[in-house]
């Protein structure tokens, strides 16, 4: 009994442990490889085809909307099959708050791009807000399935509001983005090491940057209160209420971050399509499909790890991408009828069973796979500590 | 630190036709180290989940100080100085023992999604600050080097006491102990015991304690109450509960069962 009388409590220890996180050899690897993956990235427009840069870029909407949803489903624990609701949410405010001014048809609002785009992600967050009752309320395959009715509102609505979205037929071009003044289009001339900078690399750079927001604002907000309190509900709510978090404002929260990241993604769908053209069925743009790829690309990253959701994204959203640009070089068939092999069909083959292989081996996804591999390198000291 | 007084009176839980609490009463004085002892099912955690706002009570109420728990959100109850451990331990597995302690600080805390995810100087201090002092706790009880360890890692001796660290984090002048000796050995028992004790001496904090096992209690508490099918059979200093005739037909009767 005396000795851990002695031992001083709570007030002054001569010796506490660090509680920082320890920056051993393996910790300046991952930074160091962050950063190769960082200039590769912006040194990517300079040798890469325009096409290559447009299937890339399609890649980084996947990121943004993936690291979303891995926050809400994977740490908030709150299954959403609403994400291209979201999506398609993002997506209109942008073209909306943009568009010009005094079209008769067209609901328009001629706001700054840069204006626009915040606050297209932020009427996809008081939209997640407002559905946060009904997630309050359910959990698990009820709150899946509750959630997939939005993604039916949503191609209601694309149909319906004509004057907001241009209608299925025609669709709607959105404003195109530019900078404090700075336009992401082919005009003025810019020259990086004698290659021209024109639309497409701008657009690269452009989404490159929100992404790299997106992912970092992620990571920061896991590793600090917010994310601590997402897992606590996720793990066990009663627990974290005691703790003193509220239970309800979590859920809402994480609601609106990753409905915030899913109306973000719409913004660049837009871009990327230079039109917003909502969907003829269920399936499309802003469909039950996107949905779905977008859990595919959590649950193979591993549910909860942000740089996991972003090489899911990559996977998930670059195979068709690729496969498309391959068979114009192979001189397949992109033929559209009703048996035709397209691209989307075979990476939905691939991704699907890329689930069921992490389900079945590996449920913690390629982020569990990438820790073995940190442990393996750091030898057994380190994964005996954890990581 | 002025330690208010928690009153529960005459507090009944029903579920459906059972009687998890009948007509219980009982008063933690400030400062006391206080159990609550009873066989399987007599209602201890049942009590407890109602003064943390879990289970809300059909007839009575609990007071703390000035504030009526009955009327109260579970989530306040951190910021009112009440820490709370689980039986079953309730923490996250996959996540460090430090993340898993740092949730007591919660309602220390201040930042939302962008303040955290900005990584904001303020934030960033904040966050240190309460991490050394998670880190000392974890110290004190003896699970300083495992701190960047996922819990789930830990053996199951380890993991109680980081749910006593995590309910000592929210800095409580009450601290709720629900069985935090079970499925430890003795010697770690024994130990537990005096932690407690020091815990309560130290910080001088008042302390309402569930525990299966009889002897670990009375060696440390100061005040015994007995539940027995929801209600309290006996309420005193523990010479006296161990005397009494009914905790004994009561605890025997319970452990004949046990051993049958
Ligand atoms: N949520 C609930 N729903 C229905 N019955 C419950 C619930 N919680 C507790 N009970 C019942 O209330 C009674 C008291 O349970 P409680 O968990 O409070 O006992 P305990 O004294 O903590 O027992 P133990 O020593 O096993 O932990 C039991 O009969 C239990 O089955
Ligand atoms: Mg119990």
């Amino acid at each position: 009994m005396s000795e851990i009388a002695t031992k001083s409590p709570p007030e002054a220890p001569e010796r506490a442990p660090s509680p920082k996180p320890r920056r051993d050899a393996l910790w300046w690897v991952r930074k160091a490889l962050w950063l190769v993956v960082l200039l590769v990235a912006l040194a990517l427009p300079l040798y890469l085809e325009a096409e290559w840069l447009k299937a890339g870029q399609y890649m980084m909407v996947g990121a943004v909307g993936a690291i979303g949803l891995t926050l809400l489903t994977g740490q908030a624990g709150q299954l959403s099959l609403a994400h291209a609701f979201f999506l398609l949410a993002g997506a209109t405010a942008y073209t909306v708050l943009s568009g010009p001014t005094g079209d008769p048809e067209l609901l328009g609002f001629g706001l700054d791009p840069l204006l626009a785009l915040l606050g297209a992600v932020a009427i996809s967050a008081v939209l997640g807000l407002a559905f946060a009752p009904v997630a309050g309320r359910l959990r698990g395959i009820y709150l899946g399935v509750a959630s997939l009715s939005l993604v039916f509102l949503g191609l209601y609505f694309g149909q319906a509001a004509e004057n907001l979205t241009g209608g299925t037929s025609t669709g709607r071009p959105p404003a195109e983005f530019s900078l404090f003044g700075f336009p992401f289009s082919n005009e003025g001339d810019l020259e990086i090491l004698g290659v021209p900078i024109r639309e497409t690399e701008r657009v690269w750079y452009l989404f490159l940057a929100l992404t790299v927001i997106a992912f970092l604002l992620a990571r920061g907000a896991v590793g600090g209160r917010v994310g601590r309190a997402w897992r606590a509900v996720r793990d066990n709510e009663p627990a974290a209420a005691v703790m003193g978090v509220s239970v309800w404002r979590a859920k809402a929260g994480a609601f609106a971050v990753s409905s915030a990241y899913a109306g973000l993604a719409g913004v660049m769908t837009v871009l990327w399509f230079d039109l917003l053209k909502p969907d003829e069925s269920e399936f499309g743009t802003y469909g039950i499909n996107v949905s779905i790829a977008y859990l595919a690309m959590i649950i193979i990253g591993g549910l909860g790890s942000v740089p996991g959701a972003l090489v899911g994204a990559l996977l998930v959203n670059g195979l068709p991408q690729v496969l498309a640009l391959y068979s114009t070089e192979l001189g397949w068939s992109t033929g559209t009828g009703e048996h035709a092999f397209t691209p989307i069909l075979i990476s939905s083959f691939v991704y699907g069973a890329a689930i069921i292989l992490v389900v079945l081996f590996e449920p913690g996804g390629l982020a569990a796979i990438g820790r073995r591999i940190a442990g393996r390198l750091s030898g057994k000291q380190r994964e005996r500590n954890g990581s | 630190m002025t330690v208010p007084e928690l009153s529960v009176r005459d507090v009944t839980l029903r579920f459906g036709g059972l009687y998890a609490l009948d007509d219980v009463s009982l008063t933690v004085e400030p400062g006391s180290l206080h159990a609550l002892i009873g066989p399987n099912g007599a209602g201890k955690s049942s009590c407890f989940n109602v003064i943390s706002g879990l289970y809300r009570a059909n007839e009575g109420t609990v007071t703390f100080g000035d504030h009526d728990l009955t009327r109260t959100r579970p989530h306040r109850l951190a910021r009112m100085g009440i820490g709370r451990s689980f039986q079953n331990a309730a923490l996250s597995p996959h996540s460090t023992v430090l993340d898993n302690v740092m949730l007591g600080r919660f309602a220390l805390t201040h930042g939302g999604f962008l303040s955290c995810g900005l990584r904001l100087p303020w934030t960033r201090r904040e966050e240190r600050k309460h991490a050394e002092r998670a880190a000392e706790i974890c110290d004190f009880l003896g699970i300083g080097a495992e701190l960047h360890a996922p819990v789930g890692s830990l053996p199951y001796g380890a993991v109680k006491r980081v749910d006593l660290a995590r309910a000592l984090a929210v800095e409580p002048s009450l601290l709720l102990l629900d069985e935090p000796a079970a499925g430890t050995n003795a010697a770690e028992t024994a130990e537990l015991a005096s932690t407690i004790h020091d815990i309560r001496d130290e910080l001088g904090i008042s302390i309402l304690l569930v525990e299966h096992d009889m002897g670990l209690v009375m060696g440390i508490a100061d005040r015994v109450t007995v539940l027995d099918f929801g209600r309290v059979i006996a309420d005193g200093p523990p010479a006296d509960v161990q005397a009494d005739p009914e905790v004994v037909r009561a605890y025997l009767g319970s452990e004949n069962a046990e051993a049958g």
